[in-house]
């Protein structure tokens, strides 16, 4: 058996790469579109402030595309090295999405990002704007190719076990890629980094107009961003709904600790606002709660009711159970791949395998289990509840409030009467990190109530690690939050210095107000006499 | 001819744009749905923009009209 401490240290490796690479990449696909809005009004009115936008922008899109490659690299390599059971068990589904996330990374988004820095001079304007829009659809569908293998982890659709190769084996590649956890997911994600790169460009704005730089540059990019941003956001809502509905159906277990739900009750559910839940009592303390509110978002019905953590951990009782027989039968089927009575068997209790897995966890000898040792999966079966709980609202807390700032953003910005509100500029400046904190938010809230599974309901985290030794994953853990945070520094220093330079460092010629020099201070001289006014009209 | 083979290629266009939809609306919804919602961003922020400097040339109308009816 795997040793526990590797296990969670490989948890811990791959969820520290993921959300730092979670800060690059929603920024990536938001501001890819901002640029093609922006590009796309700079070809059809040909003013050159919205050229000079584009390219002051799309430097800034730059740094963070070079640092958020640089990151995911190592994260699929990481589904190798320490998840090599993982790897084995689901490579002939996970395996084709992943490559072609690949290739629409490297291959389409990368092309046209050379293109799109390089083509300014080279290209007509109806090709640039052409590349740019590219470069923004490669960037989200790689996206959408890595959410859809996510998506298999959460839901396993379009898939098989296959007990002669001993893995999965894909059955359906149209029910891998329109699985609904699949669809809601990429679009409440690639939304996500919309609002992301709104709140950012409207937050650098802010700093220019408080200091009553680039006024002009910076009047129009908040516009934009406000507007792209207040659609954007409301769409994130709408998905996240989608997803609490869809994950209602398919990850009941996550639902449960979303909600901090441990007891099944009747209709209409009451919602839980803040609590403290405690995973060992299975309750929540200091609970407040709206009547109702929980069957409504949940179940879009006031009768709607979902399972509770006590309802959960009896279904998975009884299916550790009924999985038990799967995985014997899966044990001899290795050593005597034609024997018809363990197929038999195993075709009988299958739907229930992972489940099997799952206590073998403390009885590898699957002929000595115990009722405890079932009970004691049972419980391993329900997420960490406070981690999920408090993660999804954090999530949805900074969504409101990044919704009410749009909201105000297009109210100012509309009436051409932001730059007068000091206090809103200061506002959106301390905006920029809330999208970044929701988005880790919301990954916790994904990965953390997916356990204690890596593909939901068949394999569990604790056989999917690879058999390294405590030493090596505590040196490389330690090495990649080293580079890592090297990383984040360097993308940091690199955006504020841009930014402080401004529009104009970019070397092409744009509408920006030019930056006043300091004028030595002279004695003061007689004035010429200033010439007579000269009335056109009269 | 340069005017019927942008007619044949906007109608190319157009089968694939429908055939797109008709798919995607029936298997994956809210894949249609992030490429309308998308465009419509895009555009709506665009338009924005463009709002804004027509704003502004008014604006500025109105002031040099305010100016040369102070001056007169």
């Amino acid at each position: 058996m795997i040793n526990g401490t590797v296990v969670e240290l490989s948890r811990i490796q791959f969820a520290a790469t993921a959300l730092y690479h979670f800060l690059f990449v929603p920024l990536t696909l938001g501001l890819s579109f901002l640029l093609a809005a922006m590009e796309t009004v700079y070809v059809t009115t040909g003013k050159p402030i919205y050229r000079q936008m584009t390219q002051f922008w799309g430097k800034l899109f730059m740094i963070n595309f070079a640092l958020g490659v640089a990151t995911g690299l190592t994260m699929e390599f990481q589904f190798g090295t320490n998840w090599s059971f993982y790897s084995s068990f689901v490579g002939d589904i996970f395996g084709a999405p992943l490559a072609i996330e690949g290739l629409m990374a490297f291959f389409m988004e990368s092309t046209f990002v050379g293109l799109m820095v390089f083509g300014w001079e080279r290209l007509s304007k109806g090709q640039h704007l052409a590349v740019t829009w590219l470069v923004a659809l490669g960037s989200n569908l790689s996206a959408l190719w890595i959410l859809i293998a996510n998506s298999f982890m959460q839901d396993p659709q379009g898939a098989v076990f296959d007990p002669t190769t001993m893995r999965m084996q894909l059955s359906s590649f149209p029910r891998l890629v329109f699985s609904p956890d699949a669809q809601s997911k990429f679009v409440h994600t690639s939304i996500a980094g919309y609002v992301t790169a709104a709140i950012f460009v409207a937050g650098v704005s802010a700093f220019y107009l408080l200091r009553n730089r680039h006024t002009e540059l910076a009047k129009r990019s908040f516009r934009m961003a406000a507007l792209f941003g207040v659609m954007a956001t409301i769409g994130v809502i709408t998905l996240g709904d989608a997803l609490g509905f869809v994950d209602a159906q398919a990850q009941p277990t996550k639902l449960a600790a979303m909600e901090g739900l441990w007891r099944s009750e009747a209709a209409p559910m009451p919602f839980n606002l803040i609590a403290f839940p405690d995973q060992a009592m299975q309750e929540n303390h200091a609970a407040v709660q709206v009547p109702a509110l929980l069957s409504l978002l949940v179940t879009h019905s006031l009768d709607g009711t979902v399972p509770g953590v006590d309802e959960l951990e009896q279904q998975a009782a009884l299916r550790i159970d009924n999985g038990i027989p799967a995985v014997e039968a899966l044990q001899v089927l290795s050593k005597h791949p034609n024997d018809a009575a363990a197929l038999a068997q195993f075709k009988l209790h299958e739907q229930d395998l992972g489940y099997g897995f799952l206590v073998q966890r403390y009885a590898p000898d699957l002929e000595k289990v115990t009722p405890q040792d079932i009970a004691r999966a049972a419980r391993d079966s329900i997420p960490p509840v406070a981690a999920v709980f408090w993660s999804f609202r954090l999530m949805v807390g900074f969504g409101l409030l990044m919704l009410a700032f749009f909201v105000l953003a297009v109210l100012y910005s509309l009436r051409n009467r932001v730059q007068e509100k000091a206090w809103f500029l200061k506002a959106a400046l301390w905006m920029i990190p809330v999208p970044f904190l929701a988005n880790e938010a919301g990954w916790l809230v994904a990965e953390l109530g997916r356990q204690p599974w890596t593909v939901y309901g068949m394999l569990p985290t604790w056989m999917s690690a690879s058999t390294h030794s405590v030493g090596y994953m505590a040196f490389s853990l330690t090495g990649f939050i080293a580079v890592y945070t090297a990383f984040i520094i360097v993308e940091m220093y690199l955006m504020v210095r841009a930014i402080r330079h401004g529009p104009e460092e970019s070397g092409h010629e744009g509408g920006a107000a030019p930056r006043p020099r300091p004028r030595p201070v002279l004695a003061p001289r007689p004035l010429p006499a200033a010439p007579r006014e000269t009335n056109l009209e009269g | 001819m340069k005017t019927f083979a942008y007619f044949v290629l906007f109608l190319m266009l157009a089968f694939v744009v429908i055939l797109l939809a008709a798919l995607l609306g029936a298997r994956g919804a809210w894949y249609f749905a992030w490429m309308v919602g998308t465009a419509m961003i895009v555009l709506i922020s665009a338009a924005s923009a463009a709002l804004l400097d027509t704003q502004e040339e008014h604006e500025a109308a109105s002031h040099v009209g305010a100016d040369a009816g102070s001056r007169t």
